[in-house]
């Protein structure tokens, strides 16, 4: 493992209110894979790492919609786990391998963490299923509350799963000889098809723009 | 009533949806208007934790307005039919603004500073203050206007112009998209794994351009597209590494 074992509980507490900012409590974008992986290489010390790995798993987060009773990917606790773990291991040996790993197991967890997310559901119904007759405060409250803590444990636990599996795969893969320019193409490529894919969530109309905005960008990119 | 709304999705089931949380967050106001009357307040809470939904922040548009309705002494019947009117409406209103339009927006506007360059915490900052701007007034105005309005806030959320202010979220988000598009696929972003030493080749914009059609057609689908090309990638890598 690369964290320590207080870093490790760290990023842990972290992944777990993630979590909670998902869906359960909040809902203050915290849990976005942006932040979640800035706040977990915040943990380790390294911020501007973290991000690193949030920036790729934002792009190909950004046109996933949670509405209704969709099941959808969950980006939080995993981005928090690959953040920490790619900033961690910064600077590694090779950066654009390790931050292609990194990133492959957040998105094989972010599928993971969409299922509990809906296991979670189904055994929610348990806890606060309408009751037959009436209930006092203190009875609504302890419905509200028990499936808050489970789902604080599942992103906790979903945290640790990414914390343990990436640092395993990085201390156990060798990567000298990797053609770096050609990995880091495809990551480079991906954020840009990510970012692209939000166009669908703005509508046609706006198309025009996107081509203003590129242009822009571009010139910023030549300036800088 | 409105720091629990904060958790109205907190029991979030397949049976009931939020019906729980909205008991939840209406358990203050029910105790008050049925104090001294446990039984009464029983039987209100269980009624309130039955099928409900709605978008999260606006779920307290609609606990403001049965909180008025209960303390008016509306027929339990009146208020269910409240309930099941407005749960879509307030569901529909709410994903199409925040969702589908400033969500996207907000974190675009974050990524885009990232990836031109400004400070990791620059970017995050940027977009948790311009998302949570609006979320946090679209909990606090709901829960008012819910409380002032009752049966009446229909008329006061046609009233609201949440549709263009989608449209200007989608025109500021198309722009953005274009802009971090463009950085990213310079090869100069400002974040070191993306970056090109020594600049970009004119078949690198072409790739660029292409990724970033791909990315349009597909749309969500290109999740599944970008994480098979990276296993190809890392595949095809340590093949070539060991070679």
């Amino acid at each position: 493992m690369i964290l320590t074992a207080a870093e490790t509980a760290l990023v842990v507490l972290i992944g777990g209110l993630v979590a909670l900012d998902g869906t359960s409590v909040g809902q203050l974008m915290v849990s976005r894979p942006f932040v979640a992986a800035a706040l977990g290489g915040l943990a380790v010390g390294r911020p501007a790492q973290g991000i690193v790995a949030g920036v790729v798993l934002e792009a190909l987060h950004l046109a996933v919609l949670p509405v209704g009773a969709a099941k959808y990917p969950e980006g939080g606790p995993p981005a928090v786990a690959a953040g920490a773990v790619y900033a961690s291991n910064f600077p590694p040996v090779a950066a654009a391998a390790t931050l292609l790993v990194a990133v492959l197991v957040a998105l094989a967890l972010e599928q993971v963490g969409g299922r509990s997310v809906a296991l979670l559901r189904q055994w929610n119904v348990r806890f606060a299923g309408a009751p037959g007759a009436g209930l006092t405060p203190g009875q609504v409250a302890g419905r509200q509350l028990a499936p808050m803590a489970v789902d604080f444990a599942r992103g906790a636990l979903l945290t640790l799963l990414g914390v343990l599996v990436l640092g395993w795969l990085l201390r156990a893969a060798d990567f000298s000889g990797f053609p770096e320019i050609a990995v880091g193409t495809i990551l480079r490529l991906s954020v840009v098809a990510g970012v692209a894919s939000a166009l669908r969530l703005f509508g046609r109309a706006h198309y025009p723009l996107f081509l203003v905005g590129a242009a822009a960008g571009a010139g910023v990119a030549w300036l800088i | 009533m409105l720091l629990r709304s904060f958790a109205v999705q907190g029991s979030w089931n397949y049976q009931t949806l939020i019906g729980t949380g909205l008991a939840f967050v209406l358990a203050p106001a029910l105790k008050e208007v049925y104090a001294g009357d446990a039984e009464a307040l029983r039987r209100a809470l269980g009624r309130h934790t039955e099928l409900f939904n709605s978008h999260p922040y606006l779920a307290s548009v609609a606990a403001g307005a049965v909180a008025r309705l209960e303390a008016d002494g509306v027929p339990a019947e009146t208020v269910a039919r409240f309930k099941a009117a407005v749960r879509g409406s307030l569901g529909t209103l709410g994903d199409r603004l925040v969702w589908l339009m400033w969500r996207p927006m907000s974190v675009l506007l974050g990524l885009a500073l990232v990836l031109a360059g400004a400070a990791w915490w620059v970017g995050a900052l940027a977009f948790l203050l311009v998302f949570n701007a609006l979320h946090l007034w679209m909990r606090a105005w709901g829960l008012r206007i819910g409380l002032r309005d009752g049966l009446q806030i229909g008329r006061t959320l046609k009233g609201v112009p949440f549709a263009q202010l989608g449209d200007r979220a989608a025109q500021a988000g198309a722009l953005l998209a274009g802009f971090a598009a463009a950085v990213a696929g310079s090869g100069h972003a400002g974040v070191p794994g993306l970056q090109l030493p020594g600049g970009m080749h004119p078949v690198e914009w072409g790739l660029a351009l292409l990724a970033a059609l791909l990315g349009i057609a597909l749309g969500p689908r290109i999740r599944g597209a970008a994480a098979l090309a990276m296993g190809l990638a890392l595949v095809a890598g340590l093949v070539l590494a060991r070679t």
